[in-house]
């Protein structure tokens, strides 16, 4: 067990400092926005909360809620048991490995804001390489006007851009495996399915905690690449939380945005909670 | 049965290819865009190849310091969170003190906040403190989501180093810092690449707080890709200028891939 030792802060106080002036200082000014009405910052007079009661009691808030809700079900539902598939078919050889994942990983490193340009220039029907293609599989050429398609636009979009991102946990979890228990599950005359279910996925457990959580969250508050590919179009179908919070700041509405935030930020919180207990139960079972 | 296992390495790789097929997709799309002159020019025909667009880059004054902006943010901000995580990631995976689950909870929650959701304030603190505008801003304020990662990945290297080397560097005298210092660190050295390549990676290619940050100067090659949307948007210096911010992060992967493929380790506190 880890020793019993209070000097452990003086270890961790420095990210404290930082993580307190970019994190908690800007989170407290905003909790103390969200309940003035600002004109310019000098002058603002107490509303209490007016702002939340306004937000909570809103249709347009809760339908960007669901939206965004069915939007992270959808990319967890693909993204994790498509990226922990990835990582199984990665060959054994180290040299094809290293060139398999940095292939795989490359999306990873485009500038977020120029990915919606680039899926609108591969669905371009002119020059695009699936736009030329699609036309002949039925794909609309006014697509934009269609919410499944624009959906289906975004999902793959960010299906595009962040499984690899599972693949590579899911393989360095893959990785810690010892080679004899793969041995014994071969005299033992497991099939594929057996050494997955029983070898393979109890050892991607806490890493798969972790890729659930960081692309629940990013998923669910998506902002930079959602917007630009429609606008959030047709008709504010594809408007998520994020997209309406950044309208909100555009607007210079302080008051509004600072509400928006804090209860954005309690959504993080009971994220981060949920995820801290699964954790907790994952290492208690790993101890017993 | 045994015909099943005798195909099942072939679908594999099958899946593979096309995974692999769909993941680069867009950037030969991208790459291809970008030797294409996509605005009439007196010396190119719109649509044929050309190299202009790469040029146009070079002799772009704002591309230039965009791209050096980028790399020295970038770079700040790995010489930030890398020595403030190590200690930090050494507490979380040997000491027990008061408030430790707690404190590891408070960053997680940092990390996945969004960060539109704390541009404004950041955006009026950083004024305060003068370094709006400046690649310092941006430096400091991705500390917020790639400093809980980096504890995170690192806390994982430490817990994998057996307890019984810290007990004999204090049997032979070591203090705490000396000993990460002097011993833990070349330990954990792979650990340390990792880690700030992930810091790279993430860095380097958000957008938000690079944007709120930089108005008018120190623009990163994000912002500066975005300023070249207008009326008339050359398609193919914009593609051309995202490949090359692409080809940096590249050449790092692939000089990192080995670190990648031996597999980083990720624990919990």
């Amino acid at each position: 067990m880890k020793n019993r030792d209070n000097s452990g802060w003086i270890f961790v106080l420095p990210a404290t400092i930082v993580l307190g002036l970019v994190g908690l200082i800007p989170l407290i000014t905003v909790i103390n926005y969200s309940f003035f009405e600002i004109f310019i910052l000098d002058a603002r007079y107490w509303v209490g909360t007016e702002w939340y009661k306004e937000l909570v009691g809103s249709s347009r808030f809760w339908a960007s809620f669901g939206r965004s809700t069915l939007f992270s079900a959808l990319i967890l539902a693909i993204q994790i048991p498509l990226g922990i598939a990835i990582a199984l078919c990665i060959p054994r050889g180290k040299f094809w490995v290293g060139i398999t994942l940095a292939m795989i990983a490359l999306p990873l490193l485009v500038p977020w804001n120029m990915i919606p340009s680039l899926w609108l220039s591969l669905l371009n029907p002119d020059t695009g390489i699936l736009g030329r293609l699609f036309p002949q599989v039925g794909w609309p050429h006014d697509w934009k006007l269609s919410v499944a398609h624009t959906w289906a636009v975004i999902i793959a979009m960010d299906v595009w851009h962040w499984t690899s991102l599972v693949v590579i946990l899911c393989y360095s979890a893959l990785t810690t495996i010892p080679a004899t228990h793969y041995q014994a599950a071969a005299i033992d005359g497991a099939g594929p399915w057996q050494v997955f279910r029983f070898i393979q996925l109890p050892k991607l457990y806490h890493v798969l905690l972790m890729a659930i959580l960081l692309r629940f969250m990013d998923s669910f508050m998506i902002y930079t690449e959602a917007f630009p590919i429609n606008a959030g179009g047709p008709n504010g179908a594809t408007m998520f939380l994020a997209v309406d919070l950044g309208e909100e700041i555009k607007a210079f509405n302080y008051g509004p945005s600072a509400a928006r935030s804090v209860l954005y930020f309690l959504i993080v919180l009971s994220v981060a909670w949920t995820f801290s207990k699964a954790q907790g139960r994952l290492d208690r079972r790993g101890a017993a | 049965m045994k015909t099943a296992q005798r195909y099942f390495p072939a679908a594999k790789r099958i899946v593979l290819v096309i995974f692999i097929t769909f993941a680069c997709l867009p950037l030969v799309q991208m790459t291809m865009i970008s030797f294409v002159a996509t605005l009439p020019t007196p010396d190119a025909e719109v649509g044929s190849l050309t190299f202009s667009n790469y040029v146009g880059i070079w002799t772009d004054p704002n591309l230039r310091s965009a791209f050096l902006n980028s790399i020295s943010y970038v770079l700040i901000n790995i010489c930030i969170t890398i020595p403030v995580a190590i200690p930090a990631a050494y507490a979380f995976s040997r000491m027990s003190f008061i408030g430790d689950k707690h404190l590891f909870l408070a960053f997680i929650a940092f990390r996945i906040t969004p960060p539109v959701v704390l541009t404004l304030p950041i955006f009026q603190l950083f004024s305060s403190l003068g370094i709006v505008n400046s690649v310092y801003g941006i430096a400091l304020a991705h500390c917020l989501f790639n400093l809980p990662i980096s504890i995170w990945i690192l806390q994982g290297f430490i817990s994998a180093i057996p307890k019984e080397m810290d007990e004999t560097a204090f049997l032979d005298g070591y203090s705490r810092p000396r000993f990460i210092w002097k011993l833990l660190m070349p330990q954990i050295a792979s650990g340390i690449a990792v880690t700030a390549f992930f810091c790279f990676m993430f860095s380097w290619v958000e957008v938000v707080f690079a944007r709120i940050l930089t108005t008018t100067n120190g623009k990163p090659i994000s912002m500066a890709i975005n300023a070249l949307f207008g009326f008339q948007t050359d398609i193919g210096l914009v593609m051309a200028v995202t490949v090359a911010s692409v080809v940096p992060g590249a050449a790092l992967l692939f000089a990192m891939r080995n670190h990648l493929s031996r597999g980083f380790k990720i624990g919990s506190v």
